[in-house]
């Protein structure tokens, strides 16, 4: 762990109740549903942070940019041009098959021609010490928020601990989010929308909202009036919004112009953003490229939109779409993690390994016929990191978040949600399905 | 900012309302569990002030139905709950210091039900009531939204004093305080008073000879303090 | 090259006032390479303030947000224009190669298609499209009343009834299929008093239309007021609104010549 030992995190922190104590009085939480009952989970917290050394975050930090760059690059390219398609590069099938491709948004250029603002890169570090890109969340990538209050709360409890360990600060999270937002901004206040105190990341909107000072709304706050997007006033005025950081899904955003039956959406948002009288932070359509199918073309993308190789690998995939590769999947089904394209959130993942081999050939014959709806990677030995369970230190699977932001230049967070498995056995891990998070540090030096 | 919808305006009006039922019920709570020493079913003054008869065993379990009963509408529990559902979708009006007082209060009430002698802790509790309003006027600058909230405080104080027919001279602080908030609010906004329904609690709480006749008028009064002034045609 | 004069006048009225009412018309027949609008003038009532754009699939787009109370909309549009199908499109996109929403092939459609496909031998797509269109009017009859706006291409073939639209819908799940792009058209003709539906297919190098309800190639007798991947696209007014209202009467009449 680059020089920082477990124990002195764990003697410095003493227990970890005293951390989760605080995070509990800051309402630090995520909601869930079980059994169609709404709840509000703590998130639990792990004190023994991650640690990255500066030369490997310098390495990580570069290739994030790259890829990142390049997926907006692609993204404006797909919705404008699509050379990359007429090159040959990605076949046309997985652009419009895709159900992140949104047809509704062809041609509308957003504000600096920036798509995705806010990018959740879900990384891993391998066993050798090699980090793999597991998938990009260009959409509403969450979590941001976990490390940036826990870190808040880890320098009150040990500040020992960081007096002797040259960790980069974290907290400008909330600065560099409002340069983003201000960067696009065209003419008025900053707002982030939410479908509500009932979503899972509501903790998130709200504290985002408080740390940025920007507005947290709802859409029956807000309309469309001229094409310009208005908050309306409890005397009966108005208020211009210039950028909305939405935190709902594509297809819920205008009921005009997606799912009709959209009640938490704003009529005629999109026509005030086609005519560029607001900014959509992140761009509506984005899912086209974080899809699990396009993945796989992201390496190409890079060499093809930057003329530069890639910085940061991919987990070695497999797109059944190709011959080749369809027959390599079907004999190596057993050893490799087959991911479902339209599933998100750890759902329509599945390893090979814990199938009996009736549902092996069963998920063959399903491979077969839909080959378009899966990608096949090999399954990475992952580090383990250390968490603490009841007083002992136990090795778990765990997975690093980086945020990446593009404003003005395109700028890497230097921390990140880390987030393990509470199980042994998982290598699924997802707050949504159990699990806790971890701090992210990143060394100066 | 500067900008307040609708939505919020209510919920800050009610964050304000809740917070102050809570802190007055506590208050309350805190004599009845003083005179519990002494005697048996020594809340029933108390119930009859909400027009409730007496359906509880005994004082434990009064008690229990109006500390920690979440679904009693009476109960501290329920304020609470009240006051922290406004508050947590005002985070960026308020602050998540001021909402983590509302949480610490949920959570000592829980906390203390399983002590003891719950009195100990719930001196903890009036401490993150305190705490909750200290961050109220110390984070919140904008002074549109911060009255608000106050406006709900003051006037659930003087709703609360009036039902459990409090002396006069808590009652004419409780109406100063009031009017003091209301002439803040901006006109043409939800909680700009009706001057008719003002003008009849100030006639009612105008001298301790009026107060005792007039008192439930007074409430009544307060029910329609923000309806819309009628439009002569 | 024909001059035709066109009007499209539509009330929708609601049984309870409404409020907060946010819409976005698609009425004003765009600029194409076939079709020049040499005037036109558009009347909304109750007045409100209006925007336009054009959205993705070159439609021209009206928005407007009436705040408060109403009980019916009214919109007309009245205009001159010039239509040369002689000249055609060359807009293509390729989203129009995929299946969308209300046009995507459930089993029963798909083997249909399988069935049917080899029947024409031709590989030139103005062939296979007018083989297909053929192909639906001896399979399917013109019914009105029996779907409506949210009929998929699917349910309509199942019933092996519909009107314009579903026709519309049907064949351009058959060509898609058949690798074939094709489009979905809102407009007026001069064959009836309503809005009509027809479709455009790629053959190509250029946009061809056909109009499957009538099984007959488009002439200059028919105007373009919207395009899209399917109805969706095109709808002539989608609105959002608040208030009491159960139900909402919708009267339309067209007229071109």
């Amino acid at each position: 762990m680059s020089g920082i030992k477990v124990e002195q995190f764990t003697q410095a922190v003493g227990n970890a109740d005293e951390i989760n104590e605080l995070l509990r009085r800051y309402g630090v939480k995520f909601g869930i549903y079980k059994n169609g009952v709404f709840k509000e989970q703590f998130f639990p917290f792990d004190p023994i942070p991650r640690v990255i050394n500066a030369e490997d975050f310098k390495s990580i930090e570069k290739g994030l940019v790259q890829r990142v760059d390049a997926l907006n690059r692609f993204l404006f390219d797909i919705y404008h041009e699509k050379n990359i398609v007429k090159d040959g590069i990605v076949p046309e099938d997985f652009i419009y098959i895709s159900s992140g491709y949104l047809a509704q948004c062809e041609g509308i250029s957003p504000a600096k021609g920036i798509y995705s603002h806010i990018s959740g890169i879900d990384l891993v570090q391998g066993k050798d010490g090699e980090w793999y890109i597991l998938e990009d969340n260009l959409r509403i990538p969450s979590g941001a928020s976990y490390p940036l209050i826990a870190r808040e709360l880890t320098r009150i409890a040990c500040p020992d601990v960081f007096a002797e360990n040259n960790v980069t600060d974290n907290r400008n999270y909330a600065d560099l989010l409002k340069e983003t937002m201000e960067n696009v901004n065209c003419g008025g206040i900053r707002a982030i929308l939410t479908p509500g105190r009932y979503n899972a990341a509501y903790f998130e909107h709200s504290y985002l909202a408080e740390h940025t000072g920007s507005v947290l709304v709802q859409n029956d706050e807000l309309f469309v009036e001229d094409n310009i997007l208005y908050h309306r006033t409890y005397s009966g005025g108005k208020t211009r919004i210039g950028v909305l950081y939405r935190r709902i899904a594509d297809e819920y955003l205008d009921p005009l112009t997606f799912l009709p039956e959209s009640l938490i959406g704003i009529p005629n948002l999109m026509e005030a953003y086609r005519a560029g009288n607001v900014a959509i932070i992140n761009a509506p359509g984005n899912g086209v490229a974080d899809d699990k199918g396009i993945y796989y073309f992201v390496p190409k993308m890079i060499e093809y939109y930057l003329g530069e190789k890639p910085i940061l690998k991919n987990a070695p995939t497999y797109l059944p779409f190709y011959e080749e590769d369809r027959k390599y999947v079907l004999e190596n089904i057993g050893k490799l993690v087959i991911k479902d394209v339209a599933e998100a959130g750890g759902y329509g993942v599945v390893f090979g390994s814990d199938l009996s081999d009736e549902k092996l050939e069963e998920f063959r014959q399903t491979i077969i016929a839909e080959p378009r709806r899966f990608i096949a990677q090999e399954v990475i030995d992952f580090l383990d990191l250390p968490i603490l369970e009841g007083g002992e230190t136990v090795m778990r699977k765990a997975d690093l978040r980086a945020f990446v932001l593009s404003g003005k230049e395109t700028k890497v967070w230097a921390s990140g949600l880390t987030r393990f498995s509470r199980n042994p056995d998982s290598f699924v891990v997802n707050s949504s399905q159990g699990g806790g998070f971890k701090d992210t540090w990143v060394l100066s030096r | 900012m500067g900008t307040i919808s609708i939505e919020h305006g209510d919920h800050l009006y009610w964050l304000g309302r809740y917070t102050e039922r809570s802190f007055t019920t506590l208050k309350v709570l805190h004599k009845i569990f003083d005179r519990m020493i002494d005697e048996d079913h020594c809340y029933t003054e108390y119930l009859s002030c909400f027009g409730l008869s007496d359906i509880y065993e005994d004082n434990n379990d009064f008690i229990r139905h109006f500390l920690y009963d979440k679904n009693n509408p009476n109960s501290l529990a329920f304020s609470l709950e009240r006051a922290y559902d406004n508050g947590i979708v005002l985070r960026e009006e308020i602050s998540t210091e001021a909402l983590s007082f509302l949480q610490m209060a949920k959570d000592t009430l829980k906390k203390s039900e399983k002590m003891q002698n719950p009195r100990l802790s719930l001196i903890s509790l009036e401490d993150n009531i305190y705490g909750f309003w200290g961050c109220i006027y110390e984070y919140i600058y904008d002074a549109e939204i911060k009255n608000i909230i106050k406006c709900g405080k003051s006037l659930e104080r003087l709703d609360l004093y009036l039902r459990l027919d409090y002396p006069y001279r808590s009652i004419r602080k409780a109406y100063s305080r009031l009017t003091r908030n209301l002439e803040s609010i901006p006109e043409n906004t939800p909680y700009r008073y009706n001057s008719k329904f003002l003008d009849e609690i100030s006639n009612a709480v105008e001298s301790a000879d009026k107060y005792d006749k007039y008192s439930s008028e007074a409430l009544t009064a307060l029910e329609h303090i923000f309806d819309r002034p009628e439009v002569s045609a | 090259m024909r001059n035709v004069n066109f009007s499209f006048t539509t009330k929708i009225t609601f049984d309870d006032y409404v409020h907060d009412h946010s819409f976005a018309l698609r009425i004003i027949p765009p600029e194409t390479e076939n079709q020049h609008i040499v005037s036109y003038d558009v009347k909304i009532s109750p007045f409100v303030s209006t925007q336009q754009t054009t959205d993705a699939f070159g439609n021209n787009v009206t928005a407007g947000y009436l705040r408060n109370e109403h009980r019916f909309l009214d919109f007309e549009i009245r205009g001159r224009a010039e239509v040369n199908s002689e000249i055609k499109r060359t807009d293509y996109m390729p989203c129009y190669l995929y299946k969308s929403e209300l046009t995507a092939p459930d089993e029963e459609l798909a083997a249909f298609y399988a069935e049917n496909r080899d029947r024409c031998s031709s590989t030139d797509p103005d062939t296979r499209a007018e083989f297909f269109s053929g192909l639906l009017s001896e399979t399917m009859t013109y019914q009105k009343g029996v779907t409506d706006t949210d009929t998929t291409a699917a349910a309509a073939f199942k019933r092996r009834s519909g009107v314009c639209q579903d026709f519309s819908h049907v064949l351009i799940s058959l060509l898609r299929m058949d690798g074939i792009a094709a489009r979905y058209i809102a407009g007026l003709a001069f064959c009836d008093g309503e809005t009509h539906a027809w479709v455009e297919y790629w053959n190509g190098s250029c946009w061809n239309g056909i109009d499957p309800a009538n099984n007959c190639r488009t002439d200059d007798g028919y105007l373009v007021v919207s395009q899209g991947r399917d109805f969706r696209d095109c709808a002539v007014d989608r609105g959002v609104m608040f208030g009491g209202y159960s139900r909402q009467l919708h009267l339309v009449r067209t007229e071109l010549k």
